[in-house]
Formats: C-alpha cells, sequence, structure tokens
C-alpha cells in the first residue's frame, strides 16, 4: 500500500481544518472514522503490550529446531520456518491454536532506545528516553502516530501495572503514562483496572459526571464567548480559538456519549476487588481485569489502539503462582531462574490469548474483529535485565487483513550491526508505512549501523503486502 | 523557475483568466519594475511555473490576493529574482515594488508577510542600519495590546502553587525552597511526586535555539484537552480534605458539617479497627468466643531454600530489602512475630496465631496467602537472627486502649449490638457500622440544607484569589455562585467544589498572560500597561513566578505607574539572591548535577536559550566514539558547567558580550565551591600522603586493618561495612578497592600534581555523598567531562579555583556544550554553526532551503568534512547561501562533534580503520578506533560586522572569536535578540530608540547585562501598549 503524504494529511485529523490543533491530540477530537477514506472499512487495531526484563532469545528458541535451524539460531543467523511445523516453547502454549495467526520475530534491535533498567517512553519512539524527564521525549510515539491514522473518541488508551516511586507495590488511579501524544508531552495511564473502568465507561456508569461536565464546557463557552466582542485581529482569534477548543471537547463528549449503546452492550464486569484500585487483587486478577476492560474498549469503537504495560521490574509478583518467594521483577532480573521467567512470560500469553480469542469472537465485516488488529508482545529493553539491545525478541498477532506479510512464521533477521539488519526504528516505520503514513523513517538512527555505513533507514520491505 | 509550489492550485483558474485582456494593475513605475525584472519569466511570452504576473487585475480577488502575497515574500526574501540573474534590482527598487504590493494587500487587510514577520526566525529581517542609525530614533516604541500565551514555565510554576508541590533542595547544606521543581525527585525511579509528575504541561515552548517564547501563540484544542485532564487532577487536590483545612477556609466552611462527620467516622473506624477484639470481649463477655468466626485455614505451599548463584544453600542477610515488600503486609508480619515468638513458640506456630488474628479480622484471603507466603519465605530463605533484629528494632506494637468518650462508646456498643451476627468477621461488623452511621450523618446534613449563596460566594472570592490572584466582579461573583449550584445538583458538595476550580482553570484568564494599556492614551495613542499588568509583566519577565509580596504592594499602593517606579523594582528584583531557582531538571537528573542558580533565572535563560547549548543533551551519541564511557551521563554535566560558567559571568556583570565570547577560563568538574573542590581534593592528597609512607601495595587485610582509625576518620569508602572483622566476604572485595584508590591516587598526585582531580575512583550509588559533592549534595559524577576539554582525567593537576583557564578553548562557542549542540550524531555541523553566528551574532539572515535541494554532504572516504562540503555547496547555486554560513563555521573543524580539540580529522570509514577501539590506546582519557586522518584546515572568513577592520580571513576559531567579541554588530545583535526574549516579539522600526538606549546602557556601564535589562524593561517599547487595530 502506498499513500502520499498530501493523502495522508487529508485521512488523518492533522488535516481536519475545523480547529486549530496541536497535532499531537488533533486526533482526539476527531471524529470516529473521520479520517479513513473508506468509511465502510473497519479501523485497524493495535494492542502493544510492554513487558519488562528483556526477552531472553534463548526462550524464543523453538523446541523442534533442525541442528541447522539450531545453529543459525545460537549464531544469530538470519532465516525464517513456518511455526505451523514446529512446536511452541511452552510458556507460548496458551497461543498455540493461533499460530497461523502469530509471528516470533527476532533480530530487531533495541539500541536506539537503550537497554538498561528501562526504556521508559524510548522503546515507543525509537529514540534514549534518558532518565524519563519531559525534555527526554524525543517525540511522538508509535502509537500515538497509529492513532492519528485510526481516529476514535479516546484516540489512545494507555494502561499500566508498573509498580510506584521506590517500592514494590501496585499503583492506582491516573498516574503519569510512558507513551507520548507529543514531543516533550507525557501521556497519562490508567494504573489498576477499576479506574480504567469508571474514566472509560463513565457515558454509561456516571451519569451526573458527563451532566456536570457538559454544565462546564457549556459555561465556559458562553464566558469565552462574552469576550470576543470588541476585539480584533489577533486577540480576537484567541478567544475564538479558546471558544472553538471548548466546543470541539463539548462534540467529542457527544461522541461518546453516542456510543453509550454499544458500549452498555460490551460493558465489562469487574471484580468487586478491584474497587478503591484494588489493594487486595493479585496480579493475574489485574492483568485479567486490565485486558477485560480493554477489550471492552476496543470493542465499543472508544480507542483504536491500546498500550499495555503488563509490567516492569517493580511490579509486585508475591502472587503469581509457581513464585516461590521472589518479591519483584528486578531480583528475577539478576537471578537465572528460567523457570519462573517461563511462568512469568506465559502469564502474559494467557492474556494474549484472551485477547485474540475475544477479538475472534466479534464480527466484523465478512470475517471478525480480530482480522483488523495487531498485537505486539515486545520487551522494553531487549534481550535482557540490563539489555543488551542488540536484539529484542518479540511475539507479533495479525489478523488476515493484516498489511503485514509475517503471519505464521519465526523469523530471525540479520544481526545487530550488519548487512540488512533491522533497527526498531525499522520496525515502527513499517508499521507506519503498512497503515498509511508515508513517513521516510521513523525513529532516530543507530549509530552503530551509522558508524559502520550501512543502511538503516526505511520500512522493511520483505513485511510490506 | 518555480513561484511557489503551493501555488499549483491556482494555476488551473490562472490559465482560465489569462484569457482576457492584458490590462496591468500597477502604477507606471510599479509596472516599469515588473516589465524590467518579472516578465520576462512570467509575462505573455513566458510563463515559468505557469505563472503570469502582467494580468493581475482580472483575477479573482481571492486569487489575486493569493499571489500578491506569494510575490510579496519572494521579492522581500530576495528569492526573486533568481540569483543567477544577472539583472537584479536595487535596495529602493525592491522598496518601490514592496510598498505598492503591501498597500494593495492591505487595502483588503490581506498581508501574510506581516504575520510571517511576527515570527521569531524572520527577526532579523528588519534592518540592522535603520535600527542604530538614529534615523528612527524619534519614532514612539510601543507594544500593542496583548494576550500572551503562558510559556511551561509559568505554567509549572502555577501548577506548583495550586497544587502546594513542595520545591525544595539542600542547596550548600541548607533546604530551600526553589522555584522550577516540578517533580522530577532524584532518588525516585518514576519522577518523584506522583500527582505533580501526573499533570501534563500542553504549554511547551518549541525546541529550537534562539529566543522561544513569543506572543504570536494561541491556545489550541490540544492545548485545552490537555488542560481538562490536569484541570481535574488540580481540582481534585485543591478539594482535598488536607488542602481545604489548611488552605481553604470558605471552603472548608461550606464542609465543615460533612467534615467533622467524616472525623467521627474516621475516628469510630480506627478505634474498631485496632480494638474490636477487646470491645467485643468486653461486650460480649464469655459468649464473644461462641460468634466468632470458624477459622478457615490457608493451604499456602512451601517455599524452597534459597540459594547462590552456583546453587550452594544460602541465608539472605539484607533486611533492608523487606522493604520491597507491603508496608501493610510486612508490618502486620512484624506485629504478629512481635507478639507471638517466643522461646517456647516455633515460627510455624506463629503464623497460625497470625493466621487466625488475620481471618478472624477478615483480612481479605489473598492477603492473608500473601502474608503467610512471606512468612514462610522469611523462615526458609532468611536469617532470622537479622529478621529478628530487625522486628526488635522497628519495635510495631499494637496501639494502647484509650477507651473513646461515653457519648461515643455508647453509639458505638449500640451499633455494634445492632449489626454482629454469629460468624461476623471484625472488619464486616465494622463496615455495617460505618454504613449505618454514615447514612445517619446523610440525612442529618440533609435536613440541613446545602450551602447558602453567602458562603459559595466566598468560596468564590478564596478561589478567585488563589487561582487568578484578584477579586471576582460582582457579575463574575454572580455568574459562579449560580455556576456552583448547579453543580451541586447532580454532584456531591466535594464534587461540585472541585469543578468550580476546574471551570476557573480552564478559563482563557489563566492560559494568558494579560498585558492592556490603561487610562488616557498619550498623542501616539499609547496607553501605560495597567499597574496590575504592569506587575505580571515585570514579574514574568525576570521570574516564572507572579508578582513577589513587593511588587504586589508597589502595585496596591500605587507605586507601579512610573517610568521610575519600573527601574525600582526591576533593579530590586535583579539584585535578589534568596530565591534559587532550578535551572533544568532534566540536567539535574541526568548524574545528579545540580542545576541551580539564585540570580533571577530568565537572565540566565536567555543565554541558554540564545546559545543554545542545552541542546548538546538532545544530540545521540555513540559511546563507542565517546570512548570515555557513557556520553548521556556525563554531557549533562558539561551542560552544567556550562550554566555556571554564564551565571559567573553574569554574576562579574562586566564586558558580558565580550567574556561570553572570548573567555578563557571554564569549569571542568567543579561545583561551582572553591572551598568545597579544594576541600576535596586535599583530602585526597591527605589519604594518599598517609598511606604512600607505607608500603601499601603489599598490604594484607590485617595490615590494612591496622590503619583502621585513620580509615575511619577520612571516612574511607568501605568503612561502612560494621562487619569488617567477621565478614570474610566484604573484607576482600574492601582490600581491592582500597588498592584500587591508591592507585588512583598515585596517578592524580604521584607526578608532582599540585592538586588531585576530586572525582570518585569507585562507582558510587547516588545516595553516598561521595569524595566532593555538588551544591545540592549528591555524589559528583561524570569526571569524564574532562575529555571533551582534552584533559585526561586520571592525572590531571586539578585546578580547584574555577573558572580556570583551559588550553585550546575561548569563549562559549568553544565549549563542548556548544559544539556538540551544533553537531551532528556522528560528525561536525560547520553549517549550522556558521548560521548561527550569522544569524545570533551578525544579525544576519538566511534563506529557507530551497525544497529542491536535498542537503546531504556527499560520502567520501578520503576526504575530510570540509572537503566534502566544499564539494556540495561550492558550487553557484548553492554558494550563494552558503557563503553566508560555511566560511564562519568551518573554523570550528578544529574540534571533532564532541568538542574535542583536534589538529588532525579521523577519515572514519570501514576502509580506513587502522586499529580497533578495544586494541586502541588511551589517549587523554578515551579510547576510540583509530583511523587515517587528514590535516583540519582551520582558515574562515569573517564578514557582515559592517567593520572594515574585523570583517576578512581569520585563521582559526580563536581569531574568529575574538574579533566578534570586539564587533559592535555582535553586540547590537545579542540586544536584538535580549529585545526580542523580554518584550516577547521582534522589534520595529518604533524600537530603534529602545534599543539604541539598551546599547548606551550597556557602553556607560562597562558592559553590564543588568543594565541592559534595566533599559528594556523601562522603555517605551515595554511601558506603552496600543490597541492593535491602531496604526503606528
Amino acid at each position: 500500500m502506498t499513500i502520499d503524504r498530501r493523502e495522508f494529511f487529508r485521512r488523518t485529523a492533522t488535516g481536519t481544518a475545523a480547529l486549530a490543533l496541536t497535532p499531537s491530540f488533533s486526533h482526539l477530537l476527531a471524529e470516529p472514522g473521520q479520517g479513513d477514506a473508506q468509511a465502510d472499512v473497519p479501523p485497524h487495531r493495535f494492542v502493544f503490550i510492554r513487558k519488562s526484563n528483556g526477552n531472553l532469545p534463548s526462550q524464543f528458541s523453538l523446541p523442534t529446531f533442525s541442528d541447522v535451524e539450531k545453529q543459525k539460531d545460537q549464531r544469530k543467523e538470519a532465516f525464517e520456518v513456518d511455526l505451523d511445523h514446529h512446536e511452541l516453547p511452552a510458556w507460548l502454549d496458551a497461543l498455540s491454536d493461533h499460530k497461523e495467526n502469530m509471528t516470533i520475530l527476532h533480530g530487531i534491535s533495541m539500541a536506539v532506545s537503550g537497554g538498561g533498567h528501562y526504556s521508559f517512553s524510548g522503546c515507543m519512539g525509537a529514540y534514549k528516553a534518558g532518565r524519563n524527564t519531559i525534555s527526554g521525549i524525543k517525540r511522538t510515539t508509535v502509537d500515538f502516530e497509529l492513532a492519528k491514522l485510526f481516529p476514535s473518541p479516546f484516540g489512545h488508551v494507555e494502561v499500566s501495572l508498573a509498580s510506584g516511586s521506590g517500592t514494590v507495590v501496585f499503583r492506582s488511579g491516573i498516574v503519569s503514562g510512558f507513551s507520548a501524544p507529543a514531543k516533550n508531552q507525557r501521556n497519562f495511564c490508567y494504573a489498576d483496572p477499576q479506574t480504567a473502568y469508571d474514566e472509560l465507561f463513565k457515558s454509561v456508569t456516571n451519569s451526573g459526571a458527563v451532566e456536570s461536565e457538559n454544565t462546564l464546557l457549556d459555561h465556559l463557552h458562553g464566558q469565552e464567548k462574552k469576550r470576543l466582542p470588541g476585539l480584533d485581529g489577533e486577540e480576537r482569534k484567541k478567544i475564538s480559538d479558546h471558544v472553538e477548543s471548548i466546543r470541539s471537547i463539548r462534540t467529542r463528549n457527544e461522541n461518546v456519549a453516542s456510543l453509550a449503546k454499544v458500549i452498555s452492550k460490551n460493558l465489562p464486569k469487574i471484580d468487586p476487588i478491584h474497587a478503591n484500585g484494588g489493594p487486595n487483587a493479585s496480579l493475574l486478577e489485574k492483568q485479567d481485569a486490565f485486558t477485560d476492560v480493554l477489550l471492552s474498549a476496543l470493542i465499543s469503537g472508544l480507542t483504536n489502539v491500546v498500550t499495555y504495560t503488563i509490567d516492569d521490574l517493580g511490579t509486585p509478583i508475591t502472587t503469581l503462582p509457581g513464585n516461590k518467594g521472589r518479591v519483584d521483577l528486578h531480583r528475577l532480573g539478576h537471578s537465572r531462574d528460567l523457570k519462573l521467567r517461563n511462568i512469568v512470560k506465559a502469564s502474559h500469553m494467557a492474556q494474549v490469548a484472551k485477547m485474540v480469542t475475544k477479538l475472534k469472537s466479534v464480527p466484523e465485516g465478512d470475517g471478525t474483529m480480530f482480522d483488523n488488529s495487531t498485537i505486539i508482545y515486545f520487551p522494553e529493553t531487549g534481550a535482557g535485565h540490563h539489555g543488551p539491545d542488540t536484539e529484542a525478541p518479540m511475539v507479533v498477532l495479525t489478523g488476515k487483513n493484516s498489511k503485514l506479510d509475517l503471519a505464521g512464521r519465526f523469523i530471525r533477521l540479520p544481526f545487530y550491526g550488519t548487512e540488512n539488519h533491522k533497527t526498531l526504528s525499522n520496525w515502527y516505520t513499517t508499521l507506519l508505512n503498512a497503515y498509511g503514513n508515508p513517513i521516510d523513517h521513523y525513529g532516530d538512527l543507530d549509530l552503530v549501523m551509522t558508524r559502520k555505513k550501512l543502511p538503516q533507514k526505511g520500512a522493511i520491505d520483505r513485511f510490506m503486502t | 523557475m518555480k513561484l511557489d509550489h503551493h501555488l499549483r492550485p491556482f494555476r488551473a483558474a490562472l490559465f482560465l483568466l489569462l484569457a482576457y485582456g492584458s490590462a496591468r494593475a500597477a502604477p507606471p513605475p510599479v509596472d516599469q519594475l515588473l516589465d524590467t525584472y518579472c516578465f520576462s519569466c512570467h509575462g505573455e511570452r513566458t510563463q515559468k511555473a505557469e505563472i503570469r504576473l502582467d494580468q493581475l487585475d482580472e483575477l479573482e480577488p481571492e486569487l489575486r490576493l493569493e499571489i500578491l502575497n506569494k510575490v510579496e515574500a519572494q521579492i522581500f526574501f530576495e528569492q526573486m529574482p533568481p540569483k543567477k540573474r544577472k539583472r537584479q534590482p536595487t535596495k529602493a527598487e525592491r522598496t518601490t515594488l514592496l510598498e505598492w504590493i503591501s498597500d494593495e494587500l492591505e487595502k483588503h487587510g490581506a498581508s501574510r508577510l506581516k504575520e510571517t514577520l511576527k515570527r521569531p526566525e524572520y527577526g532579523n529581517w528588519v534592518d540592522h542600519e535603520k535600527l542604530f542609525s538614529g534615523e528612527y530614533a524619534h519614532l514612539p516604541g510601543y507594544t500593542r495590546d496583548r494576550r500572551w500565551l503562558v510559556s511551561e514555565f509559568i505554567f509549572d510554576a502555577k501548577v506548583n502553587d495550586l497544587i502546594d508541590h513542595p520545591g525544595v533542595r539542600s542547596i550548600d547544606g541548607m533546604k530551600r525552597n526553589v522555584v522550577g521543581d516540578n517533580g522530577v525527585n532524584l532518588g525516585t525511579r518514576f519522577g518523584g511526586h506522583s500527582l505533580r509528575q501526573s499533570i501534563t504541561n500542553p504549554f511547551l515552548l518549541p525546541t529550537t535555539i534562539g529566543v522561544r517564547y513569543y506572543d504570536t501563540t494561541t491556545l489550541t484544542g490540544g492545548h485545552l484537552l490537555t488542560m481538562v485532564s490536569s484541570a481535574k487532577k488540580i481540582a481534585s487536590y485543591m478539594s482535598s480534605e488536607k488542602a481545604m483545612k489548611t488552605y481553604y477556609p470558605a471552603m472548608h466552611r461550606i464542609l465543615a458539617m460533612e467534615l467533622s462527620h467524616r472525623d467521627t467516622l474516621r475516628s469510630r473506624e480506627q478505634f474498631l479497627t485496632r480494638h474490636i477484639a477487646r470491645i467485643l470481649r468486653d461486650f460480649y463477655g464469655h459468649e464473644n468466643e461462641a460468634l466468632l468466626p470458624e477459622l478457615i485455614r490457608m493451604e499456602v505451599e512451601e517455599v524452597p531454600e534459597y540459594t547462590d548463584g552456583k546453587g550452594n544453600p544460602r541465608k539472605r542477610d539484607n533486611v533492608g530489602l523487606l522493604a520491597r515488600y507491603d508496608p501493610q503486609d510486612l508490618d502486620a508480619i512484624y506485629l504478629g512475630v512481635g507478639l507471638y515468638k517466643r522461646d517456647d513458640v516455633t515460627f510455624k506456630q506463629v503464623i497460625e496465631k497470625c493466621e487466625r488474628d488475620w481471618f478472624t479480622f477478615g483480612i481479605h484471603e489473598k492477603r492473608i496467602r500473601t502474608r503467610i507466603r512471606i512468612m514462610k519465605v522469611l523462615d526458609k530463605q532468611w536469617d532470622m537472627a537479622r529478621v529478628y533484629e530487625d522486628i526488635r528494632k522497628k519495635n510495631i506494637r499494637p496501639a494502647p486502649y484509650r477507651p473513646l468518650a461515653d457519648a461515643e462508646m455508647k453509639v458505638i456498643a449500640a451499633s455494634i449490638r445492632k449489626h454482629r451476627q454469629k460468624g461476623d468477621r471484625y472488619r464486616w461488623i465494622i463496615k455495617k457500622c460505618q454504613a449505618d452511621w454514615e447514612e445517619s450523618f446523610r440525612q442529618y446534613r440533609g435536613a440541613a440544607g446545602q450551602a447558602s449563596d453567602e458562603q459559595i460566594g466566598d468560596l468564590v472570592v478564596e478561589l478567585f484569589s488563589k487561582i487568578y490572584e484578584r477579586e471576582p466582579g460582582e457579575e463574575e461573583a454572580r455568574e459562579k455562585v449560580s455556576l456552583t449550584k448547579s453543580y451541586l445538583k447532580t454532584l456531591s458538595t466535594q464534587e461540585a467544589i472541585a469543578k468550580l476550580i476546574e471551570t476557573l482553570i480552564l478559563s482563557s484568564e489563566l492560559v494568558y498572560r494579560s498585558e492592556f494599556g490603561q487610562g488616557p492614551a498619550d498623542e501616539h495613542g499609547r496607553r501605560k500597561m495597567s499597574p496590575r499588568d504592569a506587575g505580571y509583566a515585570l514579574a514574568y519577565a525576570l521570574t516564572d513566578s507572579s508578582p513577589d509580596a513587593e511588587l504586589v504592594a508597589a502595585v496596591k499602593e500605587g507605586r507601579l505607574t512610573t517610568r521610575e517606579d519600573y527601574r525600582r523594582e526591576v533593579i530590586r528584583m535583579l539584585a535578589r539572591r534568596d530565591q534559587y531557582y532550578v535551572i533544568d531538571e532534566s540536567v539535574q537528573k541526568a548524574g545528579f548535577n545540580a542545576s541551580i542558580t539564585n540570580q533571577p533565572i530568565r537572565k540566565l535563560r536567555f543565554f541558554r536559550e540564545f546559545f543554545g547549548y542545552p541542546m548538546a543533551m538532545k544530540v545521540f551519541k555513540d559511546d563507542t566514539r565517546f570512548g570515555a564511557g557513557r556520553h548521556d551521563g556525563t554531557v549533562g554535566r558539561l551542560i552544567d558547567e556550562a550554566d555556571m560558567l554564564v551565571a559567573h559571568i553574569l554574576e562579574e556583570d562586566r564586558d558580558v558580550f565580550e567574556q561570553l565570547l572570548t573567555t578563557e577560563r571554564f569549569y571542568v568538574f567543579h561545583s561551582g565551591d572553591n572551598a568545597v573542590m579544594q576541600a576535596a581534593s586535599d583530602r585526597l592528597r591527605t589519604i594518599y600522603d598517609y598511606f604512600r609512607k607505607h608500603d601499601w601495595k603489599s598490604f594484607t587485610q590485617k595490615q590494612l586493618y591496622d590503619h583502621w582509625p585513620f580509615i575511619q576518620k577520612m571516612k574511607m569508602r568501605g568503612t561502612v561495612f560494621a562487619d569488617f572483622e567477621t565478614n570474610e566476604r566484604r573484607r576482600s572485595g574492601w582490600i581491592r578497592s582500597f588498592k584500587r584508590t591508591m592507585e588512583s591516587l598515585e596517578l592524580r598526585l604521584g607526578k608532582g600534581q599540585g592538586n588531585a582531580n576530586p572525582y570518585d575512583e569507585l562507582p558510587m550509588a547516588y545516595w553516598h555523598k561521595g569524595n566532593a559533592t555538588g551544591r545540592t549534595g549528591q555524589v559528583m559524577r561524570a569526571h569524564e567531562v574532562t575529555t571533551y576539554f582534552n584533559i585526561d582525567y586520571r592525572d590531571w593537576d586539578y585546578p580547584a579555583t574555577q573558572p580556570a583557564k583551559i588550553p585550546h578553548r575561548k569563549g562559549i562557542l568553544t565549549h563542548p556544550a556548544w559544539l556538540i549542540a551544533h553537531s551532528l550524531n556522528t560528525e561536525t555541523d560547520p553549517v549550522r554553526r556558521g548560521k548561527w553566528i550569522r544569524e545570533k551574532l551578525l544579525a544576519g539572515t538566511i534563506p529557507d532551503v530551497p525544497i529542491t535541494v536535498d542537503a546531504v554532504i556527499p560520502e567520501d572516504p578520503h576526504k575530510t568534512l570540509r572537503q566534502r562540503l566544499k564539494d556540495r555547496t561550492g558550487d553557484a547555486y548553492c554558494w550563494n547561501c552558503h557563503q553566508r554560513m560555511d566560511p564562519l563555521g568551518v573554523p570550528f573543524e578544529s574540534y571533532d562533534d564532541f568538542g574535542r580539540h583536534r589538529t588532525e580529522e579521523k577519515l572514519e570509514y570501514p576502509e580506513n580503520l587502522i586499529t580497533e577501539r578495544k586494541k586502541a590506546p588511551l589517549v587523554n582519557g578515551i579510547q576510540v578506533a583509530v583511523y587515517k586522518s587528514l590535516p583540519v584546515e582551520t582558515g574562515g572568513v569573517l564578514d557582515g560586522t559592517g567593520d572594515s577592520t574585523l570583517d576578512g580571513k581569520v585563521r582559526d576559531t580563536f581569531e574568529l572569536v575574538e574579533r566578534l567579541g570586539k564587533s559592535a554588530r555582535a553586540r547590537q545583535s545579542i540586544l536584538r535578540h535580549a529585545f526580542r526574549y523580554f518584550m516577547g516579539r521582534n522589534e520595529m522600526l518604533s524600537d530603534s530608540k529602545t534599543l539604541i538606549d539598551a546599547e548606551k546602557a550597556y557602553l556607560d556601564n562597562d558592559g553590564s547585562f543588568d543594565a541592559v535589562i534595566v533599559s528594556l524593561l523601562t522603555s517605551d517599547s515595554f511601558l506603552f501598549r496600543k490597541a492593535p487595530a491602531q496604526k503606528p
């Protein structure tokens, strides 16, 4: 699929001329489906699942590799095999029914975002985020870029099970997130399922809040409008922009309200254990509830892009079945406990499988909602607890309408710093190009590739259909 | 040739219109000029880019204005006629053309050029000679009435004020309030203060180098949408019980009854939670036992032994790590162990007793399971002696029983008797009682009625005072009371108050600064700013905060109306040193740098933005090429020390511009406190001198321990281990670290150096103070910063008194931070460096890169970058613009892209590799791959100073910056940028006097920048305002 820049701007909400908007947020105020040239074509959905502690390459090797394949895998040489002909590692069992949609993608490097303990927003934007300062946020992260291509009332939803500062305790409420709607802008995220539920579905669960919100906007609209008479030129523009901005938010609320029926139909059931931030809920319960909430938000059309930090190094794992005494993932990262690492990953895969199964059960067009979905499960710090960031194995699930040609395979791309190696920037460029953003190259350039004068710009051609 | 690619949509329409006659729109002189310079390409015979200009009057008005706008821009920016045409209009001819087009556009209020020229990047297009010649000094200066969108810094300060964010730093050993702390705390992973961090700042300034904060930005939907979510969080805090009790008496009065009820409920809940077991025993006596729930024990699997990396069983003993458990669980466990563990009670029995207690109380099943699992982990994997010791130290005990007042006890007793059922767990009983009480309180409040209009009115006044820092007008107050009452229809009282706060925050009044004239206009139609607006204008000129107490008093007392009043306040504010500011939180966080100042922050920030050296942090560099560790962690110190240098020069306030451009003294691995750095260096000498008398290289553990008193006295690293004598593992590690330290000290002092470089040889966590600490008390990291200056940190004869003379450096433009900020990822960037000098120091202009140009320097493994650049930009077409940049930028080729001085340029291509990095020698503290190289050419050309004694060829960077330092044009160019910074707009010819006066103030006061600020902020350009519709 090719698309030129003019078409891109026309199709995305950034091109809407009705309201002056900072590009980062314009998609949030766009009409659902407004950016899509073909209104009858369902939007594509993206689920980014970030996990901590890296992904150890050895855990991604297929147990039924031939000797030759095994050798290539160990030497990190490029090759690919059909998953159909192979068994999956045990921790991937939950996805065994979905092999045809699955890709084990190997060989993408994350040096552009760094591989220390954390990469914060960097792994979503293909840049080094430093110590998570605002000024370290270098660009709009890829999830927000994709959200611009498929506008929705909420635009983008981020949830997180990352721990709080300096402790090993689950957070709750609305807290700072890792994605970035724009350069130097930090997104917020929901830190517990109940808060996500309350905020996302309040148009049908809390009419008082909605009513008062509308009263507020109406009042503001009237108040600012009163300032307009007598103003001219730039001063008039400043106030009229304010008035217009208020009106747009009001319209957006109405759009959400218009989805009330479909939201009600898909409202998830949330266990009372999650009330008040869910202090007693276990890790698995929180993961499970988040998945339910996110699925409902996707199915209701409240959002088309979701970013889910399923754990970070401080996430408490004491309640994880099979864990015999470790408190958090940081200690696990410093150990050689592969068994527990597999348990952690298997718990993640249970959520991925739940998403795939549910999305496959929702009819859409001639098929199901999953046909128009992509789920990417990836590490925030490459191939281990402190990196290395030279590789970052990930699991990708794509529906049949995917614009990427990679399903059903184990793919190992050329290793870091060698000819045809692909970086996280290339991977994100691929996603963006495939779904309508014609950007030449998204993300930072890798400095080792630069130093070696190796080509590294653009999408991964072989994945483009 | 294209007029402009944006015109394409109009071409079709244009062609349709070409069919009509050939009447021309312009008066004869203009028509003649168009004929001479334009029609040959855009006339009857030829229509390059399908554009024809000889029939403009026949076009539809909209199309005609569109084309005229484009033509005006092309002529103004001298992009037409094309440079390659020999025949070019004179300045006067160009002016004639422009005046005609401008008049045509003005008739319809359609000039876009006017708006374009308001943007920061077009500031230099105002004729420099005209501004400073004095020819226009008679024009009365003014700024138009305006709303000015708040900056990111003002927004942050406002948010901090509204949420009472504690901005505190330890500075020079004292706790001080700082402005500019936005929650990026050094000690936490996710950015410290969670509420502060979760508030997103939508008012970010552009990240360009140069003046960034202009009055031309308007609020957009994106800003407002972000504000909606931030307003909710701020309102939630401000309407919280804690905040209203502390800061908002009117709010508190409205909720007084409800809060009193909540206090009662909390008190009862707390009392019951602590003592319910005893209360039930007291109430029910011997019947109590039969009413208790029947214990259902949990099955919790056993945990394995803890093993070390080799699989050997080991006991964990670092009890500090236990703090990683949820505190409520750990406290409950500690309490239980403290209550039940006795010599005759096994740990297993303790677990069982705890389980029973927790079950009976009604702790959630999962939490009980978690606690039991933790206890089993302790029992199996931990050194229990240490755990018990920790439990003893923490001494968590049940709260002593103190009954509530009789009346309360009666209520509790009645309620318990009413609600308790057989088998109820304690928490259930408490919950039922609480629900009962809550309902009765609610009914009571309902009967008492909602808040009165008067109470709500007081609340409105209180909130206006806090949020807008003024009282509401009568109508405003009425409106807000009414609005609050409508909120109360659907929300609880507290929620309604929060909603009112949100409303106020989302108003344009909060997001725009207001600068309007007031009172009668003078003969030029100008009015002075209202005193209130003037107070804010002055405060925001120098700081990010609202007016300070003195300024507020001056406004209230009518002492902010005359020029002298302004002067008095500006001088006072410039002299203040009692308020500290965080310069840059990202610099602070990158390596725990201090990054603080007590000079008014916007003074320093001007030079940060003007020079742009903080952008060094944004340029992604490869550690392999840095060769001295982690560039990312080091560049923060580099920027911090550049800030220190600028702050130092500003504090001296003498020949400021010349000093900035030509100083030879720099800060390198220094805190800014000479005494502290000398002491840190002396300490190392003391250690070195003490041990050098001994054969320390052969020390055994025992021999080292003989020096324990000295080691303890000097607090050498390792003394933190109290178990030195008993812990074999740590002891052996410590002797290794001792020898490593001594070897390092031998390098630092063994060659007869005067002072030791006071860095820590051993890596230190941030909570250690280190040998040398920065002014905010953190260990000074990133000693590798010396390598940017070609200094080997390992054996540097350290100048403890700084700034100190550093070889190969002269002025900020040779500071590595500036050089990195103006470099590419892997190469230098002479074009950008030259462009910076042309625009920032020579007030020159550079047209935008034509869209047809692929601005990439071709690769060639046999040439230096300078040679490759010449290949690319040397042809006549490119050289037209590049001659204004490249000759100014190439002298800086004597520094590489890390700002390191060099005489040879490495040709970093794989085919030129001589030695791989790992095998390369360590030179000046860096180890990088060795490549073939070529000598660096450092010559360049300075032109555009307007001074023939300065213009001409320059030998190298030093000669270039020396001449710039002497240049009046450079001084004036800096002044023009300072004008823009403090006024928030580009200069106009009517600002000529303001600029001339500012230069005079600088020269008359020995190069004082403070004098410049005073001059600017007391100028007509600052004092007087005009309505936008009025013409100058």
